[in-house]
């Protein structure tokens, strides 16, 4: 057995087991020379564990001026809940040391309306300076330029902070690494592959995942398991095609790929805003809301089970279809579905998230998931 | 797999109707041979440039190569559809053939007809002019004697319309193919439609017909896999030491990033690519015999030879 071979082996076992539950999905070739740490950073040092963090102050619903200092406390807070420790320098260095060069996984899509909020990823980056960080050692990243530049993030960390996006022309696959990718074929679809970000493989010993709490036509939502796999990945949106999407699996399978699933230490939900329908994108403050929460674990399954409810509990509250709908009627091609929210453009998948706990990223049983709350 | 002979590559002409007075502008460009609008010839042989009368009669004119948007046409996916004309010239390399064409793509029109060997002129816009005189002087440096077209599929062609869209998106796929009179045991796959395992009835969805063939050929046999965009078009010849990968985009633009996958391990590669300067591959990796590279960046025509 060469190399390569034995290297694809390894990283699909995971797979292999899931699929055989469920015997319908694509066929997933993965490709990675990277082993898995000891201990993945998914699930991490705390399965099944979130702490949750709500601060009635932490945003001006009217103006969406986020208050800065309430922000700082939800962190030192939700990262002292975490790990229990009493100092917050004592929860970050848990994390990362001096000789670390850290990603910041944004999430973009939906930006300006919606984004890693600058105030959030500015004090994560802060807390990074105080356990031993350089600002050049620190790396916000996402995948298309055009998003990341209308958020303006150096304006809120020091400078010599990377700012980096994989694709500064859309489709551009430059910016990735052609040595670890997913091989699928989809609809039939030419390129089968979708590769790594170059910086995911090449540079960072850890990454944070800073997703929103959002609705997504097609994944159901879009929280840690999305933004970390789709946000790191090439050639993505191919897994959607007519009606149907391949969410359910290739989020999952993206996830757990090596080194990404290793090297993915923390999750730091940012629901300051929140978007209850037409996401991942929010070009009108229509189906945006306002949970002022933020959510903080390693497990990435466990955070996106409990943003299920908080999405579809907002769904219903505004008579849309729910995240689980699967009916045929509720689906239109064209562009009802950016005003609508009794309309999908695509069947949803928010099994996605059960899914990626059968590749061993994280607990999804609701009654396993231990919920620390704290209202500020 | 198996390789069939390709006669030596010609260098496409240039139809030019701009009158003897822009004969510096054509020297300028490059050019010191020309087809003009009969009856100019002896004009334009005063001014010193080579020129015979182009007889449009005696050309096949083809469409315009580039690529058009058709949502939901060309697969189930929104991937632009890519006017080629690669096919054409395969079924029919003795004609002669003429391009008309609008401004930006004389230089596109020149590389797929010298890719595919095709005795072609091409009209382009007179913007255009320099561009194309470009590209001729960079087949100019890359050519050489032509190696064996190398493919994986026979295919037997019958002439009809639905065999030429079948063609067509073969091409479109990157599925290389020869056209043989007969099947032929020596290539991966021989496809002739009508019979069992290529029914006529299925050549009417040409899109689900090549499908049909790159599931039977199966991915990892290909000779040709190219990662990073739909609008680069492959070419292979090779004799089983040297290989020769042509790559053509369709695009308008630059290619990005472009990554390929050959099959065979060749130890040595170099590219050559028009417009880009001190061209170099990149991430380039022969192992379990297959070769990949990338191509960081390439304009309307890039080759790659590799060796063992």
């Amino acid at each position: 057995m060469d190399r390569r071979t034995f290297l694809q082996a390894t990283a699909a076992a995971p797979v292999a087991l899931a699929a055989s539950l469920h015997e319908d999905l694509p066929k997933y070739q993965i490709v990675s020379r990277y082993q898995p740490a000891a201990q993945p950073g998914m699930p991490g040092a705390y399965p099944g564990k979130v702490a949750r963090v709500h601060a009635g102050k932490a945003i001006d619903e009217p103006s969406e001026k986020v208050d800065a200092p309430t922000v700082r406390e939800m962190i030192s807070q939700g990262m002292r809940a975490l790990t229990g420790d009493a100092d917050a320098r004592d929860s970050w260095a848990r994390f990362f040391n001096s000789a670390d060069v850290v990603g910041i996984k944004v999430n973009c899509s939906g930006a300006p309306g919606i984004m890693s909020t600058p105030e959030v990823v500015g004090e994560i980056v802060r807390n990074l300076g105080v356990v031993g960080l350089k600002p050049n050692q620190i790396w916000i990243y996402e995948r298309f330029q055009n998003q990341v530049a209308s958020v303006h993030y150096d304006s809120f960390v020091p400078a010599g902070v990377h700012i980096w996006t994989a694709e500064h022309d859309r489709g551009s696959i430059a910016g990735y690494d052609p040595n670890t990718y997913v091989d699928v074929n989809f609809f039939g679809e030419e390129d089968t592959r979708s590769n790594m970000a170059r910086v995911v493989t090449e540079h960072f010993t850890k990454i944070i995942n800073v997703p929103n709490m959002k609705d997504h036509g097609a994944a159901g939502v879009t929280g840690c398991l999305k933004n970390i796999a789709y946000g790191s990945f090439s050639n993505v949106a191919r897994s959607h095609s007519g009606f149907k999407t391949n969410t359910y699996s290739f989020i999952g399978t993206l996830a757990s790929v090596e080194p990404l699933r290793s090297r993915t230490v923390l999750a730091i939900m940012d629901g300051l805003r929140g978007v209850w329908h037409g996401g991942p994108f929010s070009p009108s403050r229509k189906f945006r809301f306002y949970p002022k929460q933020m959510l903080f674990g390693t497990d990435p399954v466990s955070i996106d089970r409990l943003l299920l409810d908080v999405i579809d509990d907002k769904r219903k509250a505004e008579h849309a279809t729910s995240v689980w709908d699967r009916s045929m009627a509720h689906i239109k091609s064209g562009r009802g579905y950016d005003n609508n929210p009794s309309v999908d453009r695509f069947v949803r998948e928010p099994g996605h998230i059960e899914y990626a706990s059968t590749l061993g990223l994280g607990v999804y049983e609701i009654d396993r998931i231990q919920v620390r709350k704290i209202e500020l | 797999m198996m390789l069939g002979f390709l006669l030596a590559a010609l260098l496409p002409g240039l139809y030019w109707d701009q009158g003897p007075k822009t004969a510096d502008v054509v020297r300028q460009a490059g050019i010191d041979r020309v087809f003009v609008p009969a009856g100019q010839e002896g004009a334009w042989k005063t001014a010193g440039i080579d020129a015979q009368p182009f007889d449009a009669s005696k050309f096949v004119k083809l469409p315009a190569p580039g690529v058009e948007r058709r949502m939901n046409v060309a697969a189930a996916t929104s991937m632009p559809w890519v006017n080629g004309n690669g096919w054409r010239i395969n079924r029919d390399g003795r004609r002669q053939y003429y391009y008309d064409v609008r401004w930006r793509t004389a230089a596109l029109a020149a590389a797929e007809a010298y890719v595919y060997g095709a005795d072609a002129v091409v009209h382009p816009e007179p913007r255009d002019l320099t561009a194309f005189g470009q590209m001729l002087a960079f087949l100019k440096s890359v050519d050489q004697p032509a190696l064996p077209v190398m493919a994986n599929i026979a295919i037997i062609d019958d002439g009809s319309e639905e065999t030429g869209e079948v063609l067509n998106l073969l091409s479109r796929r990157n599925l290389l193919y020869l056209i043989v009179r007969a099947p032929d045991t020596a290539y991966d796959l021989n496809v002739q439609i009508g019979t069992k395992d290529f029914p006529k009835d299925a050549a009417l969805d040409p899109s689900a017909f090549a499908t049909l063939v790159r599931q039977k050929l199966t991915d990892e046999k290909r000779l040709l896999r190219i990662y990073g965009s739909e609008v680069v078009l492959g070419k292979v010849n090779g004799d089983g030491q040297r290989l020769r990968v042509h790559l053509v985009n369709y695009g308008g633009g630059k290619v990005d990033g472009l990554r390929v996958r050959v099959r065979g391990t060749y130890q040595h590669g170099k590219l050559a690519a028009f417009g880009i300067k001190n061209p170099a591959l990149a991430d380039y990796e022969p192992a379990d015999g297959a070769t990949e590279f990338t191509i960081p960046e390439m304009g309307a025509y890039a080759v790659v030879d590799l060796e063992k």
